[in-house]
């Protein structure tokens, strides 16, 4: 590791925004899952190490009846795997985040940290997109809120500024009768980034949301085709019909995980598999 | 001559003094014990484990958190010591492998590595055996599956992890029964 | 002559799954711990990783970013100014060669660099902070040239990777560079007559079958320290490596010194699988320490340079035509294998050699033809891998006959029983198969039983299966291998009887986790006639004390060791026999050994404990007779020669080894994921040393060969740089990806000259795994695939396709 950074802790949210606002090169550590491998593969050249973890403003994991779930910046992976309320409500997300990785890591990974990092493959967007998550920043200036539909800008890119930070993610209640899945497909068994991979939730009116990672430079939600999809109403013959749509929605890319012919047909193959299991149509 | 031994020593100083402004106290608890160091605050909690405290056990085979040879139990979760910088272990209770044998006994878990034979070069048997402890206190009665979900993060090359699985399943019948009659 | 009814003979055939393995012997056989467990699990075992002394300095590589490069210029000033620095060293700085078989290769690139991660110029500094840093600071100047991509364009001999190829020094007689081209090594074996043989058939089938480079993945990287001397030629070696004396033997060769002047130290080792045979850091290493003043000086690579400047396997390309007649029997099979062999020589042009005696598998064809090209291409060099080129020529013929079985509409069994070498028949380099070589009919047998073989999927079945989304499919592919070793081969072992009368050995052979120690302790036990725990062989291999083995390779440590071992313990019984004869006025002849305890065999309370035999017999009056107990035993290769140069006939093998790996998968037909449910692996071994070693070689290479089938392998960009230089994109199974049931088979037809009739297993169990699910996968699908890995993706880009073949 080349950089030769100093390590900051501090206590309270106003001392970390302050100085991220005052210090140029500034890194937020959150899990560190990503950012000491930046660093230790010296993609970053960090002057200071921002370690959020004290703050307790950050550890807010709190779900309200009727409102839904704030996930603050210091809830790790495996606390989102190990929660009840995610376990029942929010299944998608409960899926991709026992997927993600491997044990060792979900104990350290954050969810604000993988969408902070914008991995167009990243596990956890497509989940969090279907129920219109939005995200908490703050800067020393204020806060504001954003959709997670508009966080990510490109690959590795999000909206954040310099000296703003994620508090948390926001996840409406998605009320009873509400069902959803994540699903995707890998190399190999064990842990793996994902070639590609679709969250499906059929909501209390039984209309479909669909997002996908890892086929465009963010992961997508894809409401052109739910919005289709929905006026046509779930049938056997529309989800074999949207599993074909689907490859129009994405743009794929090969790289040395897989290529585009493969994504393009897994993406469909998941659909199919997803809207399958959520409606327990056979197709 | 003389003159340019000056030289470098000052130099020297320089870069010293440098390192030593940032340096930080690192005070923790290693297999039950106090650990206080002042250390530079790049370094990684396996380099720490490792080059400072000389815990050996603890391996390092890829730096990228993809092998779990570096496994050690912090705060009671596995992590791969090789993505924590030591700094974040500030305040915490770390067990590596040499903390598993206690009182000059090997425990259930390393006896039955033995005698199924779950290791070969040995190499990530530290690791294997950090997952499967972490494993084991949060879930003393696994399915075959959460043995697997639990181990998978753990790469081995030479076993086939057969013998691995087989011997963290036995470990953890012989411990629930330990627990039965204690 | 009416056919055998194979299948009838097959349930007829008994056989012993592992679970129920017996042994006759006291030791041999048993499933004993292995003596160095206790470190293992508990971390006290020390690796060369965890090696520190004092004054230490730590080494970094900076590595060529270009496939091929001109070195026009490097500029060390500045890496050299940072203090902590003591040594940068580049091409420029040393003429000194590291070859294996072929002088091709300088330590560091010397006016080209000839792959991607090759070493360019490297630094010893006082920590590894400093030395990364000043890697940095070296500036090089490259001019880039058009690279030898592939094996097409490097068989067009239009640019050559060494110019000098011609005058390249080799070893002479066994390997054959071919001037102006790039093929590092032609080897050749031929027998009978090929053009006659093509003649006879009734049906000629020509196929291509491929596959890319994969990296060994041993747990421990390549790493060393070492310390030489710069007022005399001593060097002193720590290293991750398997080969201790090979390694001296080519330390010495490459500094022009003599190999007394140079000691080599194996600790704990964490895996090799081939990829530490052989000379890799140590020159590199040597030279630092010596610019260095002499201090010892570390290097370890990273995971990303083990995957990007440490050899691999080599990719290969088998290209086989088949004769044969209606009735299913072999009459002709030419096959010309190209390996896409890298940058440098190494191993590999060893492992293109192999493939004239190895690579035709267990089959009597009376007329037959390979030849083997390594090639060099401007990538990472190959070297040695678990195997030695047997997994890559098996993938072409045991798919090959597969594909031939399909074609002729033989049961694939039937086909393989038809040709199968039984005693009597003769190989591709003349040698006679006796009863003593072992049978991979029996392996066979027993394997296809185990999983239930009864013929091939029908049409109609497949149909119905493919309407559920998985389709399941069987298949099985045979495994021959003799070490690939020279003919003078030898191994040697010392024991020392200490005075409480347990023995201590040392042999020269590395355990490097396929437990040799614990086994030849157990070899010597049985001999001695003692408790296991009476006897230890010592772990740590110091080629200044430890007696001389070649290398630790080829599968060949048990078979050659094993024999030495019981030599020495023979000669260490033979020793305390004399002396106890004198003492009880016996004779040697009369007199027994058992637990410790030489014995009348007439009257058995005369007897003499062997620890009180062991520094010298003390009579009552003080006198002694006899002295310290020493013994030795040495093993050389039982009649092996060099392979004639045109004809590659001769005598290659000391034991083929046998087997057979039947597998029961199932086939997503949606995503093209291959699920392996059931393996059942069967091998000749003559005899099982240690049955939990043998288990444990059985799962793990069963395992890594499910890396090679369905996974594992190199990515080159268009500019022939490794794009998937670590673990993120080089994945490696993991314990959720092992099969659901793995059921080992132990046969034991002895072989005569063999330890207690063993023959060595190790890299067997890998070898034939992908053949195996590959001829699975035609058995579900319908559908040959001819290159590996069948990776989900390509599995089902082949299913999409429509195609029948895909190639
Ligand atoms: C071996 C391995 C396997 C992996 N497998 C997967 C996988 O299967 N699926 C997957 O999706 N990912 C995977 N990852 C990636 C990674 O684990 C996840 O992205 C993880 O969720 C990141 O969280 P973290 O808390 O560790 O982030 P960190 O590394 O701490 O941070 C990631 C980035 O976000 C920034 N950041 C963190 N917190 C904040 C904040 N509050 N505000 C603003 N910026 C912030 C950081 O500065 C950094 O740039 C893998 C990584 C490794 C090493
Ligand atoms: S060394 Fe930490 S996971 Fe590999
Ligand atoms: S025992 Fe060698 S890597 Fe697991």
């Amino acid at each position: 590791m080349l950089s030769q950074f100093e390590y900051i802790k501090p206590l309270v949210l106003d001392e970390a925004l302050t100085f991220l606002a005052e210090h140029e090169q500034t890194y937020i550590l959150a899990g560190g899952t990503d950012l000491i491998i930046m660093l230790n593969k010296n993609m970053i050249d960090a002057k200071y190490i921002l370690d959020v973890k004290s703050i307790p403003d950050l550890d807010v994991f709190k779900f309200t009846e009727g409102e839904g779930l704030e996930i603050g910046a210091n809830v790790t992976v495996n606390e989102l795997v190990e929660s009840d309320v995610v376990q029942s409500k929010y299944r998608a997300l409960c899926e991709a985040a026992s997927v993600l990785a491997t044990e060792q890591l979900r104990n350290r990974a954050t969810l604000v940290g993988n969408i902070c990092n914008a991995s167009p493959g990243a596990d956890l967007p497509p989940s969090l997109l279907i129920y219109d998550a939005t995200v908490k920043i703050a800067s020393a200036k204020g806060e504001r809120s954003v959709p997670l539909r508009t966080f990510f800008t490109g690959v590795k890119k999000t909206l954040l500024n310099k000296d703003e930070l994620v508090v948390s993610v926001f996840l409406p209640d998605p009320g009873k009768q509400d069902n959803s899945i994540y699903l995707r497909q890998t190399r190999l068994r064990g842990h793996d980034l994902s070639t590609v991979g679709v969250a499906c939730r059929l909501n209390g009116d039984g209309k479909v949301a669909i997002a996908i990672n890892a086929v465009a430079i963010t992961p997508l939600l894809l409401t052109d085709l739910s919005d289709q999809l929905n006026a046509k109403g779930l049938s056997e013959e529309s989800i074999l019909w949207a599993s074909e749509e689907i490859k129009k929605h994405i743009k794929p890319i090969t790289d040395v995980r897989a290529s585009k012919e493969y994504r393009s047909h897994m993406a469909g193959i998941l659909l199919k598999r997803c809207l399958g299991q959520l409606t327990g149509k056979e197709v | 001559m003389a003159q340019k031994a000056e030289n470098k020593a000052c130099a020297m100083t320089t870069a010293h003094a440098e390192s030593m402004e940032r340096r930080v106290r690192l005070t923790c608890r290693v297999n039950g014990q106090f650990v206080v160091e002042d250390i530079d605050p790049t370094m990684l909690l396996l380099h720490f484990l490792r080059d400072r405290l000389k815990l050996f056990g603890t391996k390092e085979a890829c730096g990228e958190g993809e092998c779990g040879a570096c496994t050690v139990i912090m705060n009671g979760r596995p992590v791969t010591s090789c993505l924590v910088l030591a700094i974040e272990a500030e305040g915490s209770e770390i067990t590596t492998v040499e903390g598993l044998a206690k009182n000059g006994e090997l425990s259930i878990l390393q006896q039955e590595f033995i005698e199924l034979d779950a290791l070969q070069c040995g190499f990530c048997t530290p690791g294997m055996l950090m997952s499967a402890r972490a494993l084991l206190d949060r879930n003393p009665d696994p399915t075959d599956d959460d043995i697997k979900e639990a181990m998978s993060g753990n790469l081995c090359r030479c076993t086939g992890y057969r013998q691995i699985f087989d011997a963290v399943k036995k470990a953890a019948k012989r411990e629930r029964e330990e627990l039965k009659r204690s | 002559m009416s056919q055998p009814d194979y299948k009838k003979e097959m349930e007829q055939f008994s056989y012993k799954q592992h679970l129920d393995y017996e042994s006759p012997y006291r030791h041999v056989g048993k499933g004993y711990s292995r003596a160095d467990a206790t470190e293992k699990v508990t971390g006290q075992a020390r690796y060369t990783y965890d090696l520190e002394f004092p004054g230490m300095l730590y080494a970094k590589c900076l590595h060529s970013p270009y496939a091929r490069a001109k070195i026009v210029s490097i500029d060390k000033s500045k890496a050299l100014a940072l203090p902590g620095v003591k040594a940068v060293l580049c091409g420029e700085d040393t003429d000194i060669f590291v070859g294996l078989y072929m002088q091709d290769k300088y330590v560091f690139a010397r006016g080209e660099a000839r792959y991607q991660g090759e070493v360019v110029a490297a630094v010893a500094a006082t920590t590894e902070e400093i030395a990364e840093k000043a890697i940095t600071l070296i500036d090089v100047e490259y001019e880039l040239l058009e690279p030898v991509y592939n094996l097409d364009q490097a068989l067009k001999n239009e640019t050559l990777v060494h110019p000098n190829i011609g005058e390249i020094a080799h070893t002479e007689g066994v390997f054959f560079p071919q001037a102006d081209t790039n093929i590092a090594s032609l080897n050749k074996s031929r027998r009978g007559d090929i053009d006659k043989g093509f003649e006879e058939a009734d049906v000629v089938i020509e196929n291509e079958f491929s596959l890319p480079a994969v990296a060994h993945v041993p747990l421990e990287v390549h790493n060393c320290i070492v310390q030489a001397d710069p007022f005399s030629n001593k060097i002193k070696i720590w290293s991750s490596a398997q080969s201790p004396f090979a390694l001296r033997q080519m330390m010495a060769a490459s500094f022009g010194i003599n190999e007394s002047d140079i000691q080599v130290v194996i600790p704990y080792v964490g895996g090799g699988f081939g990829g530490k045979a052989g000379i890799h850091l140590e020159p590199l290493t040597a030279l630092l320490s010596k610019a260095s003043g002499g201090l010892p000086v570390k290097l370890k690579m990273s995971r990303e340079e083990e995957f990007n400047y440490m050899p691999t396997r080599a990719g290969m390309r088998g290209r086989i035509k088949t004769g044969v007649k209606k009735d299913g029997k072999l009459t002709a099979m030419e096959i010309v294998y190209d390996w896409d062999s890298g940058a440098y020589a190494d191993y590999g042009v060893n492992v293109g050699k192999t493939a004239v005696y190895g690579g035709l598998g267990p089959y009597d064809v009376p007329n037959a033809a390979i030849t083997s090209n390594t090639i060099y291409t401007n990538k990472v060099f190959s070297t040695a891998y678990r195997g030695f080129g047997h997994l890559e020529t098996l993938w072409t013929i045991e798919r090959q006959m597969d594909v031939l079985s399909q074609k002729l509409g033989i049961d694939p069994y039937d086909f393989r029983m038809m040709n199968m070498l039984r005693p009597g028949s003769r190989t591709i380099t003349g040698e006679l198969v006796t009863e003593s070589t072992g049978s991979p009919i029996d392996c066979l047998k027993a394997a296809a039983k185990e999983i239930g073989w009864t013929g091939r999927k029908t049409e109609e079945e497949r149909e119905r299966e493919w309407k559920t989304g998985k389709v399941s499919g069987k298949g099985f592919a045979m495994i021959q291998k003799a070490p690939a070793m020279p003919a003078n081969t030898s191994s040697s072992v010392i024991m020392q009887m200490c005075g409480d009368g347990h023995v201590k050995m040392m042999m020269g052979g590395v355990d490097y986790g396929q437990g040799a120690v614990t086994a030849m302790a157990q070899i010597a036990a049985e001999e001695l006639n003692v408790p296991i725990e009476m006897v230890e062989c010592r772990r740590v291999i110091d080629t200044d004390t430890n007696p001389y083995d070649w290398n630790t390779v080829a599968s060949k440590l048990t078979w050659m060791a094993g024999n030495a071992t019981i030599r020495a313990a023979r000669n260490m019984v033979k020793q305390m026999k004399k002396l106890a004869a004198a003492v009880l006025h016996s004779a040697p002849e009369f007199l027994g050994h058992k637990d410790g305890y030489i014995y009348s065999l007439h009257r058995p309370e005369q007897r003499i404990a062997y620890k009180d035999l062991a520094l010298g017999y003390m009579f009552p009056d003080g006198s002694g007779i006899g002295g310290p107990l020493i013994s030795h035993g040495v093993c050389m290769a039982d009649g092996l020669t060099n392979l004639h140069p045109q004809t590659g006939q001769g005598h290659p093998a000391a034991a083929w080894t046998f087997g057979c790996h039947a597998v029961d998968i199932e086939v997503d037909i949606e995503s093209g994921d291959i699920h392996v449910k059931k393996i059942a692996s069967a091998f000749d071994i003559g005899q099982v040393i240690n049955e939990k070693f043998v288990y444990g070689q059985v799962c793990g290479g069963i395992v890594q060969g499910i890396g090679s089938a369905i996974l594992e392998g190199y990515k080159f960009s268009d500019e022939n740089v490794l794009l998937n230089p670590s673990f993120t994109d080089n994945k490696i199974p993991t314990m959720k990806d092992m099969p659901d049931e793995i059921v080992p088979i132990y046969i034991e037809n002895k072989q005569y000259n063999g330890p207690y009739g063993a023959r060595g297993i190790a890299e067997h169990t890998m070898i034939s795994v992908p053949s195996a699910i590959g001829n699975a996968v035609y058995d579900a699908l319908g559908i040959n695939f001819y290159r590996l890995p069948l990776t989900p993706e390509n599995v089902m880009l082949g299913i999409l396709s429509g195609e029948k073949d895909i190639r």
